[in-house]
């Protein structure tokens, strides 16, 4: 059965031209990347036109190449249920990190935040390394440590030159196993928290989408934003942390994964050296099950119209990371890809929204999304638009997704799964993101999923099979809506619900 | 659906951990008491958007979806269903009352009850004897109604067709041969023929001279036509309603 990627991220270049699908990754900053295609890296390399050229060799790697290319990912499991998965390229340098199955969805109301603060806390020190000992040793290798929650998902991970691996190892299971979080600290960084709560403000496409997610998911933990509401931010105790660390800081769910010049053998050895100590048991056998989430068709209106400009989100109820419908979902929204007022292409770009858009003038910007998650999903289009074009850019992209379910042809489909493979293998570039997919995977599906298998899965999409998909997910469902800024034209929630069907007979 | 709308506030000066409320006081009454933080969050201002919380709609919720464990897509196509069955019986039957309500505004324009009624008229037969021809005024034209005799229905049955210039037996014309009701209006050019006049036992038009029998037909002078029958029927032995 198929299982795969929930997320994909791209690198924003300097160059855009057609963009293709876009996942969120419901990170807390820079939530959304676009890619510029493979077709656009030749540009940049061979001085011309790939596509115009006949002479196929040009390209450093040709497709077929890049599919087969990647080696195996290793997988080794601890006896602990800790489990070990790396990519071994011939690179000096390597990404190793922790990926946790916990996020804010794990969270209560209670204590939503404590995976947000926790991030924070990780880098102030630990037991045998205060922060000032931890920084220097961390620095002097020349190495990055950087860490993300997000709502399924949490990571620290480290870029490190590939003969620091063990230095590494070591000072990454200290972050994770030890900790210090003195009070002192926690008091100091419950500032920190609330100043980048203040600042995400600032950030509406966050704000917009947490609220689509609060909106849509109401009354279930998915509702949760990661960064958690500022009367949390001032009462978490150190008690909390320690108690969500406990929880869910469990080797079964964990990942140590590797990409670059690393050897596995090497890694499982350092890795039973450091982190056989991460228990496998729950205190009162309390095994915290994810239950489904209810998603809930409903809106909400932050309305302020001293901002510039409105950002929408409209979603429905998507697929869950392991749904085999992933993959014509990932067609279906890269028919529909996205859009930049800067894009040159005007009414020559290739999505139909996409031409309407830079024609009609409807919006700053628009991507279609699917964000994922273990069970659910929310499958959405997000734009930002002046305040006179809403009602439009509402009603063509709506519009768009009607035609997904019902007049998608050939040469679409044909188009969409031309980009989505290239996006697929394009953004894989570098040791961090191999690592990040190797560490996704490996939490939702149990493998990795090997770019030959993508390329099979997006080969088999057909018209038809986009057309009933789509139809399965979008046609005359119930959508969440959430909208900020100078929002009074957005339509009724009514008349947004008739438009998810039309008249047809 | 289920919507809620929400302000954006300024928030800058309140997202500090309980800090300056020193400073916002003109002049400290009772510091202690106003610094504790306890009432940090007394202001009124909502801080982030994460703070904002969606309220509990379970009230309004189908018994489906109350439970948020519980995924909303398989009971999506049953509550679809029902939705749409009772807005499309609604939509029936609202159309049926739309329809019931227009066609009795519309039909008030039409005859009142009052001019109906004239449009029939009902004779107590026992009231006319035998070979008399009575005359009634029914929808503004004279009705004729003759009590004809034995001799009279058997002369007029025996008539032969080819002689008539507008030929019509007398059993097509009567459906009790007792009693011939015909319209009293000449059929040249609208008198009044006199009854029990004429050379034929019937009626005489004075105006060109028409002769019409006991049947009603035209035997001599210019009318064209027999003089109409209109429609009738016998309810009972002693009354006639034409109409």
């Amino acid at each position: 059965h198929l299982k795969p990627t929930e997320i994909q991220r791209f690198q924003r270049t300097s160059r855009q031209s057609a963009v293709v699908v876009v996942h969120t990754v419901d990170k807390m900053v820079a939530s959304m990347w676009r890619i510029s295609g493979a077709v656009n890296r030749a540009f940049g390399r061979a001085g011309y036109p790939l596509l115009l050229s006949l002479r196929r060799g040009q390209a450093s790697v040709s497709y077929a190449q890049s599919l087969l290319g990647a080696p195996e990912t290793r997988l080794t499991t601890l006896s602990n249920g800790l489990r070990i998965a790396s990519e071994e390229t011939n690179q000096a340098t390597c990404t190793v990190g922790l990926w946790i199955g916990c996020g804010s969805r794990y969270e209560s109301e209670k204590n939503n935040g404590a995976g947000f603060f926790l991030e924070h806390m990780a880098f102030k020190g630990t037991k045998k390394h205060p922060q000032s000992a931890l920084e220097k040793a961390v620095e002097s290798m020349g190495a990055h440590l950087s860490a993300y929650t997000s709502r399924e998902h949490t990571a620290y991970y480290m870029k490190t030159l590939a003969k620091d691996l063990p230095k590494a190892v070591e000072l990454l299971a200290e972050v994770v196993q030890s900790s210090s979080l003195s009070e002192a600290d926690i008091e100091q960084q419950r500032n920190v928290v609330l100043r980048e709560l203040e600042e995400v403000q600032g950030s509406l496409q966050d704000v917009c989408l947490d609220l689509l997610h609060a909106t849509a998911f109401q009354g279930t933990p998915l509702g949760h934003s990661v960064l958690g509401p500022s009367a949390n931010a001032r009462t978490l105790t150190r008690n909390d942390l320690v108690e969500y660390i406990s929880s869910h800081y469990k080797a079964p769910r964990m990942v140590l994964a590797t990409a670059g010049g690393v050897n596995h053998d090497e890694l499982v050895a350092l890795a039973k050296q450091h982190f056989s100590g991460i228990s496998f048991e729950y205190e009162g056998d309390a095994v915290p099950v994810l239950s489904p989430c209810r998603f809930t068709g409903s809106e909400i209106r932050m309305r302020d119209d001293a901002l510039p400009l409105a950002h929408i989100a409209i979603a429905v109820e998507g697929a869950g990371a392991a749904n085999p419908d992933i993959v014509p979902l990932m067609v279906a929204n890269s028919i529909i890809g996205s859009y930049d007022i800067t894009f040159g292409g005007g009414k020559h770009l290739s999505s139909r929204l996409a031409r309407l858009a830079a024609e009609l003038n409807l919006c700053h910007s628009f991507q279609a999304f699917h964000s994922s998650y273990n069970d659910t999903g929310l499958l959405g289009i997000y734009f930002v638009t002046d305040k006179h074009k809403i009602e439009d850019m509402m009603h063509w992209a709506q519009n768009a997704w009607m035609n997904l379910c019902t007049t998608v042809t050939e040469s679409d489909v044909a188009r969409a799964k031309n980009a989505l493979k290239a996006s697929l293998v394009g953004q894989l570039n570098g040791t961090t993101p191999v690592c990040d997919d190797i560490g996704r995977h490996i939490l939702n599906y149990g493998r990795r999923i090997p770019l030959a298998e993508w390329d099979a899965r997006i080969e088999g999409v057909t018209p038809r099979i986009v057309r009933d998909v789509c139809s399965k997910y979008i046609y005359d469902k119930c959508p969440a809506v959430s909208a900020v800024g100078p929002i009074e034209q957005l339509p009724d929630y009514n008349r947004m619900r008739s438009a998810m069907y039309w008249l047809r007979f | 659906m289920m919507s809620l709308p929400a302000r954006l506030g300024a928030l800058s000066p309140y997202l500090q951990a309980c800090g300056p409320l020193k400073a916002l006081l003109p002049r400290a009454v009772n510091t202690e008491v106003l610094m504790k933080p306890a009432l940090c969050g007394h202001f009124g201002a909502r801080l982030a958007h994460t703070d904002i919380k969606i309220p509990d709609f379970s009230d309004y919720r189908r018994i489906e979806v109350l439970d948020a464990e519980k995924s909303s897509q398989e009971s999506s196509n049953a509550r679809r269903t029902f939705s749409y069955l009772v807005t499309g019986s609604t939509a029936v039957v609202g159309v049926y009352a739309a329809k019931t309500v227009v066609t009795q505004f519309v039909s008030s324009m039409s005859a009142s009850a009052d001019v109906l009624a004239l449009s029939k008229i009902e004779i107590k037969l026992s009231d006319i004897p035998e070979g008399k021809n009575m005359t009634f005024k029914w929808r503004g034209k004279p009705l004729f109604v003759r009590h004809r005799t034995e001799k009279e229905i058997a002369a007029e049955q025996n008539v032969d067709l080819s002689e008539l210039r507008d030929p019509q037996h007398d059993r097509d014309r009567v459906t009790n041969p007792t009693w011939v009701i015909v319209i009293g209006v000449c059929t040249h050019l609208g008198c009044v023929p006199i009854a029990n006049a004429g050379e034929y036992g019937g009626y005489y038009c004075p105006c060109h001279g028409s002769h019409y029998d006991a049947s009603g037909r035209i035997r001599k002078g210019p009318a064209p036509l027999n003089l109409e029958v209109p429609y009738y029927e016998f309810p009972d032995e002693d009354t006639v309603i034409v109409g």
